[in-house]
């Protein structure tokens, strides 16, 4: 982020700055494992419920939402992640505690039954549990990958308010040890993150609070949509680079902050979960997009450097960061020092080849170690830097359309987060 | 070794200037720019207020800080490297003329720079970023080909819509393969280009044009040069742009002429007009930096073969070519096409590329212009 203050736009504030390092000075960071799984409820058994609850944005302004929860736990935005596996029968039971009808929709599920008595009623493309009621569904997965879940009445006000979650389906062989996104050797992976993009538009809450959704009939907002937030499993920035489960965000129990090693395959699950088509850019390396819509496409893979998003659609890519070929070492190591796992060795010992600018000229961002080289911390001029506990390099991966890195109008936020690509060594959980 | 290209500001060879390059070789590529502010002029006449970046690489570095002010370019100046060049860009920042209230740092993002390290990649927020005044230099090793695109990450969404942005591309080390060569079955011959490393010739072509899609809200422009609150959810650009002209500027050969706003600079040298002789192969380098939406661009009568996409050849591990003959390409922000116009068997004369977003169509408030430009086919 950027401290400076030009007097017109806020900036990021120093409260932020102080919570994340409060937090790792904590070490909620640290890990106790190597690898990161993706945050979620596992099984073939979910038992939801959906009702209403108050988001806080950073702007300071609160959001009314409509999210599925765990029956004996918080609504949340998004809904649970759903893991499950492939040939598994899975059943979802969703007890419905908002004042509405609602219902679950599973795009790319075939043969969904829907189960429910007293309490239900047939909606356009679900069986809905009216308020207090309960309606069950269940299906095989065919497919592993990854899929979107969401509410099937009245899509166009609910999605909105929040009902919405990632699906993911294991493969019928997953092995926890050796993880693949699918039966195929080139979906292996070593870290899992789920990157669920959506918006909202903060009129359409405000009338549904107040109002229900016959309160929209009459106005354009839903046809006039403009959303004023954009998320990444729930979150915008800053508070996507929050660990999850922070208790100040009770609602929103998803991070967003991806952590790898050098070398290491990450799969990146990027779902469109809003109505707008979002680039999402990841600096650091480019990815190789092995699946679209929880189907493999590893033979006619293709890499890039931006993930195009759109509604509805789900992508799967394998991203690798190795820093070859840099012509500089990016360790800092000096010619006749060790070399690091995976190290590309033609550049071993190769110095940066320019002379850095002297301090006085620099600005200096949050998440920079005070050092160019990978693993190394330097001291920066007081109230620089601070948010980088391992010397890891920090990569931004965010939407490419920048409009959408604010905060109802206040800048930086929205769609981002970043992927730190940590020492080896260093725990990832 | 030339690296001059007519439709661009060229980035120059300046082997006597590496002051703050240290183990540089001869042939190392010296890239010297400013970042500041300055004045575009839209295709309905309208005066617009910008960032952005301007070229000083013939410039010994001591004179960019007053050359650079109100220089600002739009698109920034086109960044061209080959395959196995190592760049070394110096970044100075000269301040907002207009803007006296501004200390905003900048920086340069290669963006799609593969294996990055964050110290070269620009991002303010997990490096360092250059204040007025002073200087920073990136070094780039640059071994991938392809169709990347630059801009400032400094307040990302306020200096892009600002106008901090720039075509960048590399061409392969294949164009430099012995006269003979076979690719496959394809005969190489000296001064043929490619724009992979494509081994059988399929990116083969004769004339190249870097098209950087792009649009700008006016409103937010003069809110900025008035010192007014920035309409950061207002923001709805009304000028939409194709290498920072609305058409029919896009089409006039060469640079606009030089405006008066901004001490009679020229600031708008890239040109968009895409000219060959029946029977040439052109190469369209499409990028999009604009922040608000995605393009879809369309060729009317000459059919698209899309070679390669965010800077990699379109090709499956596998072997499998994944290139696809198209009408349109659809690009958001920060992606990248190839895409090759065979203009064998296409009867000479003028055609277009424009966007099928139709009320792009336009600038500002004229009904007629925007997103498109010419296509001009030479007879034999
Ligand atoms: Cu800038
Ligand atoms: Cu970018």
């Amino acid at each position: 982020m950027n401290f400076e203050t030009d007097g017109k736009i806020m900036k990021h504030s120093a409260r932020f700055v102080f919570r994340i390092a409060a937090l790792l000075a904590t070490g909620l960071y640290a890990g106790r494992a190597t690898r990161a799984d993706i945050n979620g409820l596992e099984g073939s058994d979910f038992r939801l419920t959906a009702s209403a609850g108050t988001i806080v944005m950073p702007d300071g302004l609160s959001v009314h939402v409509w999210g599925f929860g765990p029956t004996d736990g918080n609504m949340q935005y998004p809904g649970p992640t759903l893991i499950t596996t492939q040939g598994q029968l899975t059943q979802i039971t969703l007890l419905n505690e908002l004042p509405e009808p609602t219902s679950m929709v599973f795009p790319g599920m075939v043969n969904v039954v829907a189960d429910g008595g007293v309490g239900t009623q047939q909606g356009l493309l679900a069986l809905e549990a009216l308020p207090g009621g309960t309606v069950s569904y269940s299906f095989t997965p065919r497919q592993p990958g990854t899929y979107l879940y969401y509410s099937g009445t009245r899509p166009d006000v609910q999605v909105e308010m929040g009902l919405l979650g990632a699906l993911i389906v294991r493969p019928m062989d997953f092995d926890p040890l050796a993880p693949r996104a699918y039966q195929d050797n080139e979906t292996a992976y070593d870290q899992e993150y789920l990157f669920l993009l959506s918006e909202m538009d903060p009129r359409i809450h405000e009338v549904v609070l107040r109002l229900g959704s016959a309160g929209l009939d009459g106005l354009d907002y839903l046809t006039d949509h403009q959303p004023q937030y954009w998320f990444i499993n729930g979150r915008v920035g800053p508070d996507t680079f929050l660990p999850n489960n922070v208790p100040w965000l009770k609602h929103q129990p998803y991070g967003a902050m991806a952590r790898t090693h050098p070398g290491e395959r990450m799969l990146m699950r990027v779902v469109g979960g809003g109505r707008d088509v979002h680039p999402f850019h990841h600096h650091g390396n480019h990815a190789r997009v092995i699946a679209k819509n929880g189907r493999l496409g590893t033979s006619a893979s293709y890499e890039v450097f931006t993930i195009q998003t759109a509604p509805g659609e789900t992508i799967d890519a394998i991203w690798t960061w190795t820093g070859q070929r840099l012509g500089w070492d990016a360790y800092g190591h000096a010619p006749g020092d060790p070399l690091e796992p995976g190290e590309y060795a033609p550049d071993h010992g190769k110095p940066i080849p320019v002379n850095l600018t002297e301090l006085q000229d620099l600005a200096f961002g949050g998440f920079y170690s005070g050092d160019p080289f990978l693993g190394s911390l330097k001291s920066l001029p007081p109230g620089e830097g601070g948010l980088n506990q391992n010397g890891g390099f920090h990569f931004m991966w965010h939407s490419h359309t920048e409009k959408e890195l604010v905060n109802n109008d206040i800048a930086p936020g929205g769609m981002m987060t970043m992927c730190i690509v940590e020492p080896h060594g260093v725990p990832i959980d | 070794m030339s690296r001059t290209n007519k439709s661009v500001l060229s980035v120059a060879l300046v082997a006597c200037f590496l002051g703050l390059a240290i183990g540089s070789r001869a042939d190392d590529v010296v890239v010297r720019l400013s970042g500041g502010d300055g004045y575009m002029k839209l295709a309905d006449g309208r005066i617009l207020y910008i960032f952005s970046f301007a070229d000083f690489s013939n410039l010994p570095p001591e004179e960019v800080m007053s050359a650079g002010l109100l220089a600002a370019s739009a698109p920034a100046p086109t960044i061209i490297a080959d395959e196995g060049d190592r760049v070394f860009l110096h970044l100075t920042n000269v301040g907002m003329v207009m803007r006296p209230d501004l200390f905003d740092p900048h920086s340069v993002h290669w963006h799609g720079f593969p294996n990055a390290a964050p110290i070269f990649d620009g991002l303010p927020d997990t490096s360092i970023s250059i204040n007025m005044g002073g200087t920073l230099s990136y070094f780039y090793n640059v071994v991938e080909p392809g169709t990347y695109m630059y801009h400032c990450h400094v307040e990302a969404t306020e200096h892009m819509q600002m106008g901090m942005l720039g075509n960048l591309y590399v061409r392969p080390a294949q164009n430099k393969s012995p006269d003979g060569t076979l690719l496959g079955g394809f005969v190489h011959h000296t001064g043929f280009k490619y724009a992979y490393n494509d081994g059988d010739g399929s990116t083969f072509y004769d004339v190249e044009f870097p098209i950087q899609i792009g649009s700008f809200d006016a409103a937010f422009h003069d809110a900025s040069e008035s010192t007014q609150p920035l309409p950061f959810a207002l923001m709805r650009d009304d000028y939409p742009l194709l290498n920072g002209r609305g058409y029919p500027d896009t089409a006039v050969p060469g640079a606009l002429p030089a405006l008066a706003e901004n001490g009679g600079k020229v600031s708008q040298g890239v040109s968009s007009l895409i000219e060959a002789t029946q029977g040439e192969k052109i190469l369209l380098r499409i990028s999009n930096l604009n922040v608000t939406r995605f393009y879809t661009l369309a060729s009317l009568g000459i059919p698209m073969k899309v070679v390669g996409q965010d800077a990699r050849l379109l090709r499956a591990p596998s072997g499998l070519n994944l290139y696809r003959t198209t009408n349109s390409v659809t690009l958001g922000g920060g992606e990248s096409k190839d895409a090759i116009l065979d203009t064998s068997g296409v009867q000479p004369g003028r055609y277009f590329l424009y966007t099928t977003n139709l009320n792009y169509l336009s600038n500002g408030t004229e009904d007629f212009g925007g997103m498109m430009t010419e296509i001009i086919i030479h007879a034999q």
